[in-house]
């Protein structure tokens, strides 16, 4: 698989896309009090390839699924363009993951009762600019599975069908929570790259979560955190291939 | 240390509360309702026979003109007859200043020593009279509170013509009149029949009948032959003019209450075991789809290493838990509406000891078959699921079945939203289980049609009766038989509309050794007052020779169209006559003998007369009719069409409606829980499937869609299917129960239908709303996290 390179576009920093300021999440209250994100102030650029670590529990899902639309923070603000996701109404954020976020996560999520071509036109007949099913199966290299129900399939192969899932309606984001976390280290490769195209000929904006800091190589920029803080910021210059991802 | 999965059984139960609840109240419905109706015909039954045996029932009865005091001894030698009762008895007269006619009764001598031997009396009020005062009578209490006659009222009776004025000075219950029936009207009317007891000498004197009695009631002795015995008594009392001695089921006070047995049997017995087979069934399908709905979480529990036994036990302590507390719920509800019930009772059947008890073993049964019904349910998906490899649990379920349907995999047209066809594979992906759940909705329709298909049973039933069969609006009997004269007499009354006379005499059919008691009507073959009908409700024209026998009597004597049957008239020439069965009626009420009055007549060799007319007068003038009426001669008794529905519809259409109203209630509150609960676990199923597609970016209102277009195609085939199964259980039963002499129609109307379809209906948009609540409040980052 081919990866074009991409070093030239990060020469001149577009503008940022997402801006978060002061974004704290706090579940329960008194004893049972957990501050699962601290005062997180982070922008991401148009197109940017993000990985972020962080030892469980730092905060990365949380912080993720408030850049998607799934989870509000307590207090501070996130805009992505002109949406103001904090305060946003259930049926801003639905229409905001509709048209604009891809996700993938750790245990896939399809639904078991639709064939992968079905579980990826099920996004696209809600998009408004989708590609065809049979396009983005192609981009994960499992347009002859298409007929098969997923419960047929294998993890690996799940978790592409995922990918194509999320890039068929050609999402400005793409977020992923652990999506190698369920599969060995070939399987992994091959939906890393998956991921890594979709960033690279779409020009995708992307998080990845992973434990995995070998990954981190294939980042614009990683992102470590701790304790529900940004704790470091490292942008990468020498962006790998995914093919060369080892762990 | 306690169990970690005692702690969760204790979470679930308190996490699914509202499912648990309904499960709950399912049994709990179930339950009141066995437990309940069962005990409350149980505590009828033994009232009768406690009654019967305390007060001492008679088995054998006969009367005559006048037998001397000796016959009785002859009576006690023959074989088979224990103790004999002979007694003076006879009809008589009320007069009360307000009512227009007169009342009807009966007089009974009591000895001197006090109680009888059979037959006694069960004081309910006052005091014996004293055999020193001729003029203390006992009168029977249903009378007493009907009319709210006191202890020490006086009331004037008409003894053999002479008028004589009695005190009472108590009121009493007896086994011989539990109801008080005369031969004219149908139904007890406690208003107008009294009883008095009085003191023998007071009786005898008044009807000459000293060293004498027209009476007798007897026991029979242990392995006497019925037939033989009575075939005996005719013979002894033939001289003494006997009309025929018969046993206790041609009494027509015991014959009237196994009538009434027998269809509360129906309401209270019969419907309710099957609604509670019914609903430990639907308690089964509830529990197995709940259990199998954690089928996530009894494949990590087995992956931990939990045995399948242990599983399982976590699991029927869980179902146990939910049935425990549903029979408790019904024991109470059962308890309360049994006091309710047995309250309504006491209005109509008059037993000294009639209380509400629930019956122990009946609520052990209950429980155990409740218990049973759900840890079977449990138990078995625990299995059918532990016995998958746990990662297969673990793995969401694939709808097994859809890789055997190929065009299951075909039906995605692109037209269709892919929600819906989510539906449809998960629908027929999983035949057996959509099968159980839309059979489980079902089967509540039944339950609520139960309860209701008697409110439309006893209105069709006056309908029939008091509509179209009875056409007058009132009755005249008269003491002795008329001519024509009488009925010139009647219509000349203005505002009387119509008037038709009516020969009604007692008679005996005999067909073979079976015998039947009922009485004859002879009609004028032009008659509208009184028109007999067949199961259509089509007319059937009196028959010029022969007779016209009802359907249930031609099935107790097992004769039919074209038979002959022996009629012996009761009273009288006592003649006696072969007669040929002509034609058939349906009667609802009341079962008789039909024939055109002329050829009564001819047979009883007596000339054209008549002893009963009936009337159909203008309402608006019926004050200055019945001043008239009252001035004529010869008029005995009267009854009132209207009074007769009043009077229905407060005893027997009360006590019928309260129990049909509590079948209809449990009914409903079943249904509710099963559709509740189908809506619940298809949710509890789909929830991790529904926040992945909320997650790509489903709306909330697409997102319901799928639970709902499950629902709705579960009720549009369960709907219909439970109407008709409702329609075919409800007709099994009433042509089961139909060789009883009562007979209530399995008529359902349209009405019912529709409130238990829309009940239904209803109950699945309630849980719907209900449950569009919970989609609505997903916890999508949670669903991420897990995978049940
Ligand atoms: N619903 C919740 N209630 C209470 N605490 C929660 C809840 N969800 C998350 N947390 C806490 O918030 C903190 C951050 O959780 P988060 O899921 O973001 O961690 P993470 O960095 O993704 O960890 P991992 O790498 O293990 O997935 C953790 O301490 C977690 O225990
Ligand atoms: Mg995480």
């Amino acid at each position: 698989m081919e990866v074009r390179d991409i070093r030239d576009s990060a020469a001149q920093p577009p503008a940022p896309v997402f801006v978060a300021r002061g974004l704290t999440k706090v579940y329960g209250s008194g004893d049972a009090r957990v501050v699962a994100l601290k005062d997180v102030d982070l922008d991401i650029r148009q197109g940017e390839f993000i990985v972020l670590l962080g030892p469980s529990g730092s905060g990365k899902s949380t912080l993720l699924n408030i850049l998607g639309g799934l989870d509000a923070p307590t207090s501070g603000t996130a805009i992505w363009r002109d949406h103001h996701l904090t305060g946003a109404s259930d049926e801003e954020l639905t229409a905001y993951r509709r048209d604009h976020v891809g996700f993938v996560f750790q245990f896939y999520n399809l639904i078991p009762s639709l064939t992968v071509e079905e579980n990826v036109r099920l996004v696209a007949q809600i998009a408004s600019d989708p590609m065809k099913p049979g396009e983005a199966l192609d981009l994960v290299g499992l347009s002859e599975r298409a007929g098969h129900f997923p419960s047929q399939l294998s993890g690996g192969e799940q978790q592409r069908v995922a990918v194509a899932r999320a890039i068929v309606k050609r999402p400005d984001i793409l977020l992923c929570d652990e999506p190698t976390g369920a599969l060995d280290v070939d399987t992994g490769r091959l939906v890393l790259a998956a991921i890594a195209k979709v960033n690279a000929e779409l020009g995708t904006t992307t998080a990845v979560i992973t434990h995995n800091t070998a990954i981190a190589g294939m980042a614009d920029r990683v992102l470590r955190l701790s304790g529900g803080r940004i704790v470091r910021e490292e942008p990468n210059p020498k962006r790998i291939h995914a093919e060369d991802v080892t762990w | 240390m306690v169990n970690v999965l005692d702690i969760k059984v204790l979470r679930d139960l308190w996490s699914m509360r509202l499912q648990v609840l309904s499960i709950a109240l399912l049994v709990a419905a179930g339950v009141a309702v066995f437990v309940m109706s069962a005990s409350n015909y149980r505590a009828l039954v033994g009232a009768m026979d406690a009654h019967y045996r305390n007060e001492r029932f008679a088995d054998i009865f006969v009367s005559m003109m006048r037998a001397p005091l000796a016959v009785s001894d002859r009576l006690r030698e023959t074989e088979g007859i224990g103790i004999v009762e002979p007694r003076v008895a006879k009809a008589v007269r009320v007069i009360r200043g307000d009512s227009v006619l007169p009342i009807s009764g009966r007089i009974i001598a009591l000895p001197a020593a006090g109680q009888p031997l059979l037959n006694r009396l069960h004081l309910v009020q006052g005091r014996w009279p004293d055999p020193l005062h001729p003029e203390e009578v006992i009168i029977n209490s249903a009378y007493a509170e009907a009319r709210n006659v006191r202890v020490g009222d006086t009331i004037d009776v008409v003894l053999n013509g002479r008028l004589q004025a009695f005190r009472v000075v108590g009121s009493a219950m007896s086994p011989e009149f539990v109801f008080a029936t005369r031969a004219a009207v149908p139904l007890p009317d406690d208003r107008n029949f009294v009883v008095l007891w009085a003191a023998h000498d007071a009786v005898a004197s008044a009807f000459d009948m000293k060293g004498a009695f027209n009476d007798v009631s007897m026991t029979l002795a242990p392995n006497a032959s019925t037939p033989h015995v009575l075939e005996e008594v005719d013979r002894l009392l033939k001289p003494y003019g006997g009309t025929g001695a018969y046993d206790r089921s041609d009494q027509p006070s015991h014959r009237f209450l196994e009538d009434e047995l027998a269809e509360q049997e129906t309401l209270s017995v019969v419907m309710p075991s099957v609604f509670f087979g019914i609903a430990a069934f639907l308690l089964n399908v509830v529990t197995g789809r709940m259990v199998e709905a954690q089928r996530g979480q009894i494949a990590s529990l087995k992956a931990l290493g939990f045995t399948n036994r242990a599983i399982a036990l976590h699991y029927v302590k869980l179902v146990t838990a939910i049935a425990l507390l549903g029979s408790a719920i019904g024991l109470a509800l059962g308890r309360w509406f049994a006091i309710a019930v047995v309250g309504s009772y006491h209005a109509f059947f008059r037993f000294p000891l009639l209380d509400a008890q629930l019956e122990p073993w009946l609520l052990v049964v209950a429980v155990l078959v409740s218990l049973m019904a759900a840890n079977l349910a449990a138990a078995s998906a625990v299995y059918r699921i532990a016995t998958l490899a746990p990662a297969e649990g673990i793995r969401p379920e694939t709808p097994p079945a859809l890789h055997r349907f190929g065009w299951l995999q075909k039906i995605g047209n692109r037209r269709i939203p892919l929600q819906y066809i989510i539906v449809a594979r998960t629908i027929l992906g999983r035949p057996v289980r959509t099968l159980l759940t839309t059979v489980g909705i079902a089967f509540a329709i039944p339950l609520v049609l139960f309860g209701l298909y008697w409110f439309d049973a006893i209105d069709y039933m006056i309908d029939v009766s008091f509509g179209r069969v009875e056409r007058g609006d009132a009755f005249l009997t008269f003491t002795e038989p008329v001519s024509a004269d009488a009925l010139y007499e009647l219509q000349a009354i203005p505002g009387v509309l119509k008037a038709e006379l009516q020969r009604i005499v007692p008679v005996r059919l005999r067909a073979g050794h079976r015998t039947y008691r009922t009485s004859a009507t002879g009609l004028d073959s032009a008659s509208e007052l009184k028109v007999l009908r067949d199961r259509a409700l089509r007319p059937i024209a009196v028959p010029s020779d022969g007779i016209m026998l009802s359907r249930t009597i031609a099935r107790q004597l097992d004769i039919g169209l074209g038979d002959n049957v022996m009629l012996e008239v009761l009273e009288g020439s006592r003649s006696a006559r072969k007669v040929t069965v002509r034609r058939i009626s349906d009667d609802i009420l009341g079962n008789s003998v039909t024939m055109e009055r002329t050829a009564l007549n001819r047979l009883m060799r007596e000339g054209p007369v008549a002893n009963v007319a009936a009337l159909r007068i203008d309402p608006d003038q019926s004050g200055p009719i019945w001043s008239r009426i009252r001035s004529m001669p010869r008029i005995e008794g009267s009854s009132v069409k209207a009074l007769w529905l009043a009077l229905f519809s407060e005893t027997i259409g009360g006590m019928v409606l309260i129990g049909a109203l509590i079948l209809a209630g449990f009914g409903m509150l079943i249904a509710i829980a099963v559709v509740y609960n189908s809506a619940r676990v298809a949710l509890q199923e789909r929830a991790w499937e529904l926040a992945s597609l909320r997650i790509v970016g489903l709306t909330r209102r697409e997102v319901s869609g799928v639970i709902f277009a499950e629902l709705a195609v579960e009720l549009v085939v369960a709907v219909p299917a439970g109407l008709l199964i409702g329609r075919y259980l409800i007709e099994v039963i009433a042509s089961a129960r139909a060789s009883e002499s009562f007979q209530v129609p399995a008529v359902i109307d349209p009405g019912s239908y529709a409130i238990a379809a829309l009940l239904v209906i209803g109950a699945g948009v309630a849980s719907f709303i209900t449950i569009r609540r919970r989609i609505d409040a997903l916890d999508l980052v949670a669903v991420l996290k897990t995978r049940d």
